[in-house]
């Protein structure tokens, strides 16, 4: 026992400086998972940044301004600025090269207005542009309060009271803390971690099974007096090694990351520091495991690297998509989230981000499912590799 | 000291490529359901091994010789523990290779039919890695690793990577690589493979030496298919064909056996003849 447990740390020595010397699989792995992150949040915060400054500097575009003095004169009321939009802002709007919806007023505005007709205003948008889309609400909220204001002079003039336009009274109530509505931008960031957790593994669980068999050096491996079960710890455990490594670095990237928000607001709502970086990989840890043995148990079927790449893609699949059932939240948090791997740990990361406690039974379902996967997939890989070596 | 008796081994044949799914049914209607299964379950099988027996003594270099596909490898890898034996015993230094593989692997250095190194480690971490999985201390493996490589004089290769070896360069790191825990059986699959004169000369060399009481008396198997070899370096031949020992002796005994003063005119005989006959009969 003493002498294959010392066989599983040379085995694991071997396979985890092999992996490290690695180096272009390495930088790859490094440039698409950990700088991946803090990029896209980077790239977040500067959509959020650009929107408010639009909020902030409150423009109106409207086509035809001329036609429509009494709205123009409503909304430099509401201190907004009023400016007349390009003559081609369909087609601007279109190729996105232009980002606030556009008011169409038209020419017979101010009379119908005054006889009393409906005169119908376009608020021209392209739910394409996003950047466009989410100004829209804030115009129709604008052009909404000219409308009130019209209707209640109406009324006023003819001595109706107000209220009966408005028999009740609507107001919000925002639940959410602070956290919980940050997490509706940051909530990608878990899924990036676990894309380096992912990504980490592969390469290296490929390497030291259909590798192995693709360079022939399986079969003299096997031709050293060390327990099967021995070698297959080794392995998993270089594996597991290399996976959590970039999960920290990852979980690390975003702390850096996130000084150069550009948003404040952003800033202000993104609560992510060392204690949840900490947080993050405890959650990791038996996810890193667990791909990690069931990487190499989908590969050492396949005699080559190549092979064992195609064969890999539905456990990519499946890590990368199972989250997405969080991020669209797909009929909320459901209690089978946690007996799903990935996803599991998806919730449990969303709920640290949300600041939200962690229960034990939250940390122990999923905890419980990875340590199962791992004996399952090291099981397997120890059974199958005399047959890998020598087919 | 390895003894082999009655050894044999068989494998599922790979599947033939098969009709479309749909044109075997068409034609399996109409036929009782019984029928084709059994068609089904009686695939054939490639008899990779079926009698080979041989005993290699201390102090001596044993050859197995055959032509392709006679069951060297097969019969070396069972030897190996690789894959267990349908029939047969194998014995190295009297403990018994299917009930204790661990112990017999300990005994022996094998230089398998694949001999992959991992091209991110020098010579050394290779040498030192299988050292190490034998159970030597690293400073053991690195000091006999480097008595090892001037005797292959391959020293200046030690601290390279292996990525850019040539074949011969491979192969005596391979071959380093198996003695390095200085096991008392030695087995080698078709050594001498890629490898240029020089290198085979040097190899025929350090083979004698490992023979020699001063390089320990090792009992050393090697397989081949090469005439040569086995003329000038083997203390007795085992000539194998289809899977069975057709032939064991000394050179010279051989050559008498079979009234021929050329041992690849023997070797022909011995191996090809008898399967002549074999297939005069079956026709």
């Amino acid at each position: 026992m003493k002498r294959s447990l010392a066989a599983v740390w040379v085995v694991l020595r071997k396979e985890l400086s092999d992996a490290l010397r690695d180096r272009r699989t390495l930088a790859t792995v490094l440039v698409s998972s950990v700088l991946m992150g803090p990029l896209v949040l980077l790239a977040i915060s500067g959509l959020v940044a650009s929107l408010e400054s639009r909020a902030e500097q409150r423009e109106v575009y409207i086509a035809g301004v001329a036609n429509a003095p009494t709205l123009r004169n409503f909304l430099e009321r509401q201190t907004y600025v009023v400016k007349e939009a390009p003559a081609d802002f369909e087609a601007r709007l279109r190729r996105s090269t232009f980002s606030d919806p556009v008011v169409v007023v038209p020419a017979d505005f101010e009379a119908a207005l005054v006889r009393g007709d409906v005169p119908v205003v376009e608020i021209v948008s392209d739910s394409a542009n996003q950047r466009s889309e989410a100004s829209t609400a804030r115009i129709e909220r604008l052009l909404g309060g000219f409308s009130r204001e019209r209707a209640l002079l109406g009324l006023a003039l003819r001595g109706v009271s107000a209220q009966l336009l408005e028999p009740m009274q609507i107001e919000d109530r925002d639940l959410a803390s602070t956290q919980t509505r940050a997490t509706r931008i940051t909530g990608m960031l878990p899924y990036f971690v676990m894309m380096a957790v992912l990504y980490g593994a592969l390469t290296a669980a490929l390497d030291t099974t259909a590798g192995e068999r693709e360079r022939g050096s399986l079969e003299p491996l096997l031709m050293n007096p060390t327990e099967r079960w021995a070698l297959v710890a080794g392995k998993w455990g270089a594996v597991a090694c290399v996976s959590v490594l970039i999960a920290i670095l990852s979980c690390f990237s975003f702390l850096p990351g996130q000084w150069v928000l550009r948003s404040d607001t952003l800033a202000a709502m993104f609560q992510y520091g060392p204690r949840e970086a900490a947080l993050f990989i405890v959650i990791l840890l038996p996810l890193a495991a667990a791909l990690a043995a069931v990487l190499m148990a989908v590969a050492i079927r396949s005699r080559s690297f190549k092979e064992a790449q195609a064969s890999s893609t539905i456990v990519v699949l499946a890590v990368s998509l199972l989250p997405l059932v969080n991020v669209f939240d797909l009929g909320g948090e459901a209690p089978w989230h946690l007996w799903a791997p990935a996803l599991a740990q998806n919730t449990l990361m969303t709920r640290v981000l949300k600041g939200e406690a962690l229960g034990l039974e939250q940390v122990l379902i999923p905890l419980g499912v990875c340590i199962a996967l791992t004996a399952i997939g090291v099981w397997y890989v120890a059974r199958e590799l005399h047959l890998a070596a020598v087919k | 000291m390895i003894e082999v008796r009655g050894l044999a081994k068989s494998f599922a044949a790979p599947a033939p490529k098969r009709d479309g799914g749909w044109r075997a049914w068409a034609r399996s209607r109409g036929k009782p359901a019984v029928a084709a299964l059994t068609a089904a379950s009686a695939a054939p099988r490639i008899h990779a091994v079926r009698d080979v027996s041989f005993d290699a003594p201390n102090g001596r270099i044993t050859g197995l010789l055959g032509p392709n596909g006679a069951g060297k490898t097969t019969t070396l890898r069972m030897l190996a523990a690789l894959i267990t034996p349908e029939a047969g015993t194998m014995r190295v230094d009297d403990i018994d290779v299917v009930a204790r593989p661990r112990e017999v692997l300990a005994r022996m250095g094998v230089l398998s039919d694949s001999r992959g190194l991992y091209p991110r480690l020098t010579a050394r971490e290779n040498i030192v890695y299988y050292g190490a999985l034998h159970g030597m201390e690293r400073e053991a493996a690195d000091a006999r690793a480097q008595d090892l490589a001037r005797m292959f004089d391959m020293t200046a290769l030690l601290d390279r990577r292996a990525a850019g070896f040539s074949q011969g360069e491979r192969m005596k790191t391979a071959l380093v690589r198996a003695l390095v825990h200085d096991p008392a059986n030695i087995v080698l699959d078709e050594p001498t493979n890629g490898l240029d004169v020089l290198a085979t000369r040097a190899l025929r060399e350090s083979l004698r030496w490992l023979r020699s009481p001063e390089g320990g008396a090792k009992c050393i198997v090697f397989s081949t298919h090469i005439m040569q070899e086995v003329e000038r370096l083997c203390d007795r031949v085992v000539v194998v064909a289809h899977g069975r020992t057709v032939a064991t002796g000394t050179v010279s005994e051989l050559l008498a056996e079979t009234d021929e003063r050329d041992f690849e005119e023997a070797f022909v005989k011995l191996a090809f003849v008898p399967e002549r006959a074999a297939a005069g009969a079956a026709t």
